[in-house]
């Protein structure tokens, strides 16, 4: 019960916070709190299929492109679609809806779900390195698609001037329903069997465990959070293209997940908090600066050197990443206080 | 990485800023891909700015002072450029982005902020399509496609033309859209339409189609590793029909990989050395070469040309109001450039001169130049 007070503090401080933001901090700040939250639903929703249930998924950026098409699709206005579409006319119903952007957000989810079902059965037919690989193969065939399929997607040209609909509470909203649904169900029995699985199948099957509809309803769920975040990210940028959708973004979820401990789902919000941050942070190296009288000039690409390095240090030292499988709890956090306290009475 | 240690030089070479200066000083932010897929480009543009910065380092009798933040080649790293150049670097102006697609990221947060922002080599028509306060300083694919098509027509005289789209990449849709029509409305005729993907090493199937068709001209408006790759393959295949294509054919690797292939390839481009009139572009294309010993090139002539527009429309401006100057930019008339005489025109595409080159000795040969 008291944890639950906590909870709905945190959130509540959360939204004070955002409120604090919407009020007083600079286009730049907001910009990077609403990259932070995109990252963060992206990697609790990886998280999910990947480090609660272990699957080796490579495909996101799949997800993540269908939910960006489709919630671009859907909010931009017939207009607008005619003025970009001028070498190839979008198909027909499309380019006569219009809807807002929730329902566009929504739809997004929707079909990146339903993505998911459809690549679901030939995807969990394999396990390990093969199942990595289909599903690399499937971000393949999207990106793909979207770059040939002009008369959907206007090809490489991509969708422009979207209008930027993503706003703090927008982002964030999502970011923490996304974050309060992976732990429910992670800590449901649902979760627990998705954990069995993880460990050893062969044995969870044994303890009566349907692995393939679990690990299907991660993937889907996964799928579904995707096209939600990646709806979110075409509406921050405004413009989107199939370049945009590269393995590198898979890659970097990876990296966040990876970091933040592969199973760990407050490590992943804290890893994608801090994975956001830093790419700003040490931009600082790529500037000219001037210490003790010696001028330092700003070496561009400095900043991707020193993350690589820090990352390497991470694997090294944390070897599973900064939280392990642990989580934040409430519990964890009072044992450190009360350690402090000790400490200090002792002395 | 040869391209960052010179920049390191370079920027070692020129005097930095003191820092806490006591006069306010004139913030130009650039924001450029100095790494990422579009490095090569990024970075001969930022060569290109830092020598017209040396040959006018002061606007206003006040210091410029250049904040650069690279993008990484990636649309959501350009925003948040854009963003931090604004908001922590304060620049009344902003240089960038070379890609359009990562430049149609940033331009409508510079927008936002009411701060003038020029693109040296972002062609497509969307990037200042109803914007007030974005600019750039190289024709659109629009123009390019059209003069093209105009050469190919009355300098050439061809009728049948074959045309190879790299698929993937939206310059080279547009620039072949732009040119069909304008091919077909002078009375060409388009006998064959083929498309790659950039990467693509093999090309002999689409050659073979062309074979058949027997086309006097194939128009393949594509970067130069593939424009290289379809001129050699065709030597291989024993066409001998000229090739033209746009201005992603001008750079030095153009004439490594094709070798004797690319001989006689026309293109369209914004920029030859030889066809520099200017003074202040003479005076450019000396500074530069002396400083960076090579020849100039386009990216580094449209860079350099960047920061002579902005610098120009703050004297004239007189403020660094980002209304005065976006004022001051759209008046721009008859202002002599490094790659001509530019008049800002409607939806703040400039008015100059199209370039057309060949390849001749293994070298860029001026060729002529076509009014829009």
């Amino acid at each position: 019960m008291k944890k639950a007070w906590l909870n709905l503090a945190a959130l509540a401080a959360l939204a004070l916070i955002l409120g604090a933001a919407g009020q007083w901090a600079n286009e730049y700040q907001v910009r990077l709190l609403n990259n932070m939250a995109i990252y963060i639903t992206l990697a609790v929703g990886y998280n999910l299929i990947n480090g609660v249930c272990g699957q080796l998924h490579l495909g996101p950026n799949a997800f993540i492109t269908l939910g960006a098409y489709t919630a671009a699709l859907l909010t931009l206005t017939p207009p607008e679609k005619a003025q970009l579409f001028f070498l190839t006319p979008l198909q027909w119903p499309l380019s006569e809806i219009s809807l807002p952007f929730p329902l566009a957000l929504l739809a997004g989810g929707v079909v990146a779900a339903c993505f998911g079902v459809i690549t679901g059965f030939p995807v969990f037919r394999v396990r390990g390195d093969y199942l990595a690989i289909i599903t690399l193969g499937f971000g393949e065939v999207v990106r793909v698609l979207a770059n040939n399929l002009q008369g959907l997607t206007n090809g490489p040209m991509g969708l422009k001037g979207l209008y930027p609909y993503t706003n703090l509470w927008w982002s964030w909203g999502v970011a923490a329903a996304a974050v309060v649904l992976v732990i429910s169900l992670v800590n449901s029995s649902y979760g627990r069997a998705m954990r069995a699985i993880r460990e050893d199948e062969t044995a969870a099957r044994a303890m009566g465990i349907d692995s393939f509809r679990l690990l299907m309803l991660a993937y889907v769920l996964s799928a579904f959070i995707f096209g939600v975040g990646g709806g979110l990210l075409a509406h921050l940028i405004t413009t989107i293209s199939p370049s945009l959708f590269t393995f590198f973004l898979t890659f970097n979820l990876l990296i966040i997940i990876v970091v933040g401990g592969l199973g760990s789902t407050t490590g992943a919000v804290m890893a994608a908090a801090v994975f956001t941050m830093a790419g700003e942070w040490l931009r600082v190296v790529e500037e000219p600066a001037v210490i003790g009288g010696i001028n330092i000039p700003g070496v561009p690409g400095l900043r991707m050197v020193i993350f690589s390095l820090a990352l390497l240090l991470a694997i090294l030292f944390f070897r599973r990443g900064l939280l392990g499988r642990r989580e934040f709890s409430w519990d964890a956090c009072g044992r450190f206080l009360a350690r402090l306290r000790n400490l200090k009475l002792e002395t | 990485m040869v391209g960052n240690f010179l920049l390191f030089l370079t920027a070692i070479l020129i005097p930095a800023t003191p820092a806490g200066a006591a006069e306010k000083g004139v913030k130009i932010g650039l924001y450029l891909p100095m790494t990422g897929a579009a490095a090569a480009m990024g970075q001969m543009v930022y060569e290109g700015v830092l020598v017209a910065y040396k040959l006018e380092p002061r606007i206003l009798g006040q210091k410029v002072e250049l904040a650069l933040a690279d993008t990484r080649s990636d649309k959501i790293d350009a925003a948040n450029a854009v963003s931090r150049l604004i908001e922590k670097d304060k620049v009344a102006a902003i240089i960038g982005e070379v890609i359009s697609s990562d430049t149609l990221a940033g331009a409508p947060i510079a927008e936002r902020a009411k701060i003038p922002n020029i693109s040296p080599t972002a062609t497509n028509p969307l990037v200042t399509q109803g914007r007030k306060y974005a600019f750039r300083a190289c024709f659109v694919d629009d123009l390019q496609g059209r003069v093209a098509a105009r050469f190919a027509r009355d300098t050439l005289k061809a009728r049948r033309a074959a045309v190879l789209i790299d698929q993937a990449q939206d310059y080279c849709v547009g620039l072949a859209s732009f040119f069909m029509e304008e091919f077909k409305r002078r009375g060409g005729e388009i006998v064959s339409v083929n498309y790659i993907q950039s990467g693509d090493q093999d090309f002999t199937a689409q050659i073979s189609v062309f074979k058949g068709k027997n086309p006097e001209l194939i128009y393949a408006p594509n970067y130069y590793a593939e424009s290289a790759l379809l001129a050699r393959q065709l030597q291989d295949l024993g066409m001998k029909t000229p090739i033209l294509t746009g201005d992603g054919a001008q750079v030095p690797e153009l004439l490594s990989i094709g070798g004797p292939a690319v001989e006689g390839m026309y293109f369209t481009a914004h920029f030859h050395r030889e066809g520099v009139a200017t003074e202040i572009g003479k005076k450019f294309v000396k500074a530069y070469e002396s400083a960076y010993n090579k020849e100039l090139d386009a990216f580094a002539a449209l860079g350099g040309e960047c920061y002579f527009l902005v610098a120009e429309a703050i004297k004239q401006a007189g403020s660094l109001d980002g209304g005065k100057i976006a004022q001051a930019l759209e008046g721009i008339r008859d202002f002599p450039g490094i790659t001509g005489i530019i008049t800002m025109g409607k939806d703040h595409n400039p008015i100059k001169l199209v370039m057309v080159l060949k390849v001749e000795k293994g070298k860029f040969a001026y060729q002529t130049t076509i009014k829009p």
